[in-house]
């Protein structure tokens, strides 16, 4: 592990190298590049979190830290490491201060692995605009995480407003496990019935507040047709906002699936005994590295989005976005008027976009200078 | 599968899950069940894809209490478990365990076994679906297929399903097995019969499917125009063990050549099936299988060996005569190596190399395509002196992944080609830990999935390669070879009568 001050994107690129060049045998195959925007004081989850996704799916994990945006020097500071905290691939943890923080793609571009997927994870207060974010930009698939948010519906909101394909949610994810709770109920039943089951209603019960009961209620909803909601529990919900969920099914029969808290669910249907299956607590890590199984659009989420609320047309819009730039220092002054880079002025208050650095150190000098030398008044034949 | 509102084909995030249903386990003391099937139906519970209604019945003539079993079933699961301990969801599975004792003859044991299994339809409402795994020695296959034939137990109906999974060796030769095929479908119904081949559960050959089929850069270069000869090796640094008594009357023909070799011939030699589906599979299967010769010079092309004493990974290894319960002056082999051919428009002219043995370096199974030389090479004869034959290996265990070998320039003023492989290795890629292929095997049987085991008409054809070979060999003495060496000379000079030499996997 090395740590880089006050460094530039190019010597990041050329460490990494250099350490994987002196690693011998450590990890060569990167599936994908996974870049976790996070704040400072939620860095180390954040990265706990990316390690053990990166034990499932070897990637190359770029944390990107923004710090003090208003610092009036954009500076860099990383620490890239081969095989060691950060799991068992390359990791780079980059923290960016002043205006670079605005600029963090011009030093994560570089850093990607060749023509492999990127995924982008906010561990923060995502955008509401992800296409304000360069980062959200260059990724094939972004994450983000209405349950961290203090109105964890109006963030959903957000989220189908903004959606894309590609986009998706952690508290999507934490749905999974209660989702193939339930198929494998209604499974159960129609095993006994040895004919089709059709879902009449329903209701989740937990707090309606939550992202992921609400995400819950809004598949149930698509894929039933039946309009089934989240109601308050009687108890306290665990982690993912949902204690039980009844289904109402055809021929006036009933499933209900409640979580044990003892990382179990009983599965309550007519005809049968009840029944436990496993309904563990899940990790960040856990639920990012499923995240990172499957890089293609998400259409149920699409649709669980669309019913949870009230949004539509989620699936056709367009899955590319083009960066808008946003100036966050002009947003609070005088009214969020999206303005190109160019517009910063010479002398701006908000600073100077970063250049080039003005290290060459390692750039390509034929591509720079052109394959014919310039006279060199210092140049040995020229002194002659 | 009956449809369900909540499924959704594009939802894959969702696991597949079996019907409720038992899985009732013969000889479930013996080695097998504890060391790979025990915690293979553990991981399946801890990843979630276990029904809701579940349960395991152990079946064995040990005099064990329900609470018995469950202790050693649950040692047995932690022992060998791939996923992480977890005590509640053991629990929770341990509340489905039974046990029933009594020896296969006895009539009132299977009785005991039927009201059990009726019992747990009530009890833990498994909808009479069961799998039965007969994972005890060939022969008590007709004593217990009878019993289970009399007590019904083994008949499906539209309600419910009834599967049977049996493990190789699949008879001893193709009369054999023919046998042992209708006696098997004489009681369950063809389809429901499950011939675990575990070698077909490894993702690496699955992956080969996947390689040929779903890439245009392999399939053009996949036959005799470019390939000029394959070699398929299955090599263990382990001697016998403890299995003297089955290996004596086996050999390594009969262990490895007839159902591992063959099935990774067939994969890596079939035709594109029409789809990706378990009829369509086995059927291409079979077609190369059927196309399968043998040479017809067997004194060159069809070496077997036997390992004499000598060093292995540091240790002293004892010669295959000299292990216990093996006889002094045993002539079954412990090597075999075979040239094969593939008589399709596809393979004609292509030699199938393929060899076995206990006591090699090092444990490895691999399919090695090795290309022809091309046509014309403009450099200079020095030039290209290190230069070998294009090859692309498929490594199944371990590093589970696939080797490009191929010419690159040496770094340096002067042109010099020589060998490099490129590597891809699974494990870097996804390491989403592939699971054991118990595992997954085990699931499918649930499932009802036969994409990955072979058919009957399969195992008879490959008997039928096999049996030419067992009588070509009957009566002769094996060659002998050095515990820690690649085999005899002979298997060397094999390949060597040819101009070809065997790759050092």
């Amino acid at each position: 592990m090395t740590t880089l001050w006050d460094t530039t994107g190019s010597a990041v690129v050329k460490e990494l190298a250099a350490q994987r060049r002196t690693g011998g045998a450590v990890l060569s195959g990167v599936a994908l590049t996974l870049v976790v925007v996070a704040d400072e004081d939620r860095v180390t989850e954040a990265e706990d979190a990316a390690t053990v996704a990166a034990e499932q799916h070897p990637c190359r994990i770029l944390v990107v830290v923004r710090r003090q945006i208003e610092a009036p020097v954009p500076r860099l500071d990383a620490e890239v490491s081969i095989g060691g905290r950060l799991g068992p691939g390359e990791a780079v943890v980059m923290r960016m201060y002043g205006r670079l923080a605005l600029h963090a793609e011009s030093v994560v571009l570089p850093l990607l692995a060749a023509d492999a997927p990127v995924v982008t994870w906010w561990h923060t207060q995502p955008p509401s605009r992800l296409t304000t974010d360069a980062l959200a930009v260059i990724a094939d698939r972004r994450i983000t995480d209405s349950t961290s948010a203090p109105d964890q519906l109006a963030a959903l909101r957000t989220r189908a407003q903004d959606y894309a394909p590609g986009d998706t949610d952690l508290a999507w994810t934490r749905t999974t496990a209660w989702r193939a709770t339930l198929t494998s109920a209604v499974d159960s039943v129609a095993g006994r019935r040895s004919d089709a089951v059709r879902v009449l209603g329903g209701r989740v019960e937990g707090q309606p507040g939550a992202a992921t009961a609400r995400l819950l209620a809004g598949w149930l909803s698509s894929r039933s047709g039946a309009d089934i909601d989240v109601v308050q529990a009687t108890r306290h919900a665990g982690d993912t906002g949902v204690d039980s969920v009844v289904l109402q099914l055809d021929q006036d029969e009933e499933v209900r699936v409640h979580a044990d808290r003892r990382g179990g669910a009983v599965i309550s249907q007519p005809y049968r005994p009840d029944a436990t299956m496993a309904l563990p607590d899940r990790s960040l890590g856990d639920l990012l590295g499923e995240e990172l199984r499957r890089l293609d659009p998400d259409e149920p989420y699409a649709e669980a989005l669309e019913v949870t609320t009230g949004v539509t047309g989620l699936a056709g819009r367009a899955a590319v976005r083009a960066h808008v730039w946003v100036d966050p220092a002009e947003q609070d002054g005088h009214g969020a008027s999206p303005a190109s880079e160019d517009d910063v002025a010479e002398g701006s208050p908000h600073g100077e976009a970063p250049t080039v650095p003005l290290d060459s150190e390692g750039a390509d000098e034929v591509a720079e200078h052109g394959e014919h030398d310039t006279p060199d008044p210092t140049a040995p034949e020229a002194v002659r | 599968m009956i449809p369900n509102p909540l499924r959704d084909p594009r939802d894959r995030r969702l696991p597949r899950v079996p019907e409720p249903c038992a899985l009732v386990v013969f000889g479930i003391t013996g080695d097998l069940a504890r060391k790979k099937l025990l915690p293979a139906v553990y991981d399946l519970a801890n990843r979630g894809l276990l029904p809701t209604n579940f349960a395991l019945l152990g079946f064995a003539r040990r005099d064990w209490g329900d609470q018995d079993f469950a202790e050693l079933a649950r040692d047995a699961a932690r022992n060998a478990a791939r996923t992480p301990w977890r005590e509640e969801v053991w629990e929770r599975l341990a509340n489905s365990v039974r046990f029933v004792q009594g020896s296969f003859d006895d009539d009132n044991a299977f009785d005991e076994l039927a009201a059990t299994l009726d019992e747990l339809e009530g009890s833990h409402g498994i909808g009479g679906n069961a799998a039965f795994y007969l994972s005890i020695p060939p022969a008590m296959f007709p004593v217990v297929l009878k019993q289970m034939q009399r007590t019904r137990m083994a008949e499906s109906t539209p309600d419910r399903w009834r599967r049977v999974v049996v493990e190789k060796p699949f008879g001893t030769d193709l009369a054999s097995s023919r046998e042992l095929n209708e006696l098997v479908d004489s009681v369950f119904s063809a389809q429901d019969v499950f011939r675990i081949d575990h070698y077909l559960g490894k993702e690496t050959v699955q992956n080969l499917m996947a390689l040929r089929f779903a890439n245009e850069l392999f399939e053009p270069v996949w036959n005799g125009h470019h390939v000029d000869s394959v070699q398929i090796t299955m090599a263990e640094d382990v001697g016998i063990g403890g299995r003297a008594g089955f290996y004596e009357k086996t050999g390594a023909a009969r262990d490895v050549l007839q159902n591992h070799l063959l099935q990774l011939l067939a994969l890596t030699a079939m035709e594109e099936p029409v789809e990706f589906s378990a009829d369509e599979i086995r059927t291409e299967k079979l077609k190369v299988l059927r196309a399968v010769s043998l040479p017809q010079d067997l004194r060159t092309f069809a070496v077997r060996g036997q390992y004499e004493q000598g060093w292995l990974a540091g240790q002293r290894a004892k010669g295959y005569r000299q292990e216990e319960g093996v006889d002094p002056s045993s002539t079954t082999e412990t090597f075999a190596a075979v040239r094969l051919g593939v008589e399709t428009r596809r393979w004609a002219g292509v030699p199938f190399y393929l060899r076995t043995g206990k006591r090699l370096p090092r444990r490895v199974t691999e399919i090695a395509l090795v290309f022809k030389r091309a046509p014309h090479l403009p450099f200079a004869d020095t030039d290209t002196e290190e230069l070998g034959n294009n090859q692309l290996v498929v490594r199944v265990q371990p590093d589970e992944g696939v080797t490009l070998k191929f010419g690159s320039k040496v770094p340096g003023s002067v042109m010099e080609v020589r060998d490099v492989s490129m590597d891809f290795l699974y494990g870097e890629q996804f390491t989403e830990t592939s699971p054991e292929a118990y595992e997954r095997l085990l699931l499918d049987v649930l499932l009802g999935d036969a994409t990955l085991f072979p058919r009957n008409a399969e195992v008879e054809a490959s008997w039928s390669v096999i049996d030419p070979l067992e009588e070509f060999w009957a009566g002769s003495t094996p060659e002998p070879y050095r515990a820690g060496e690649w085999g005899p000379r002979a298997a060397d000079r094999m390949l060597a009568a040819e101009g070809r030499r065997w790759r050092r996997p």
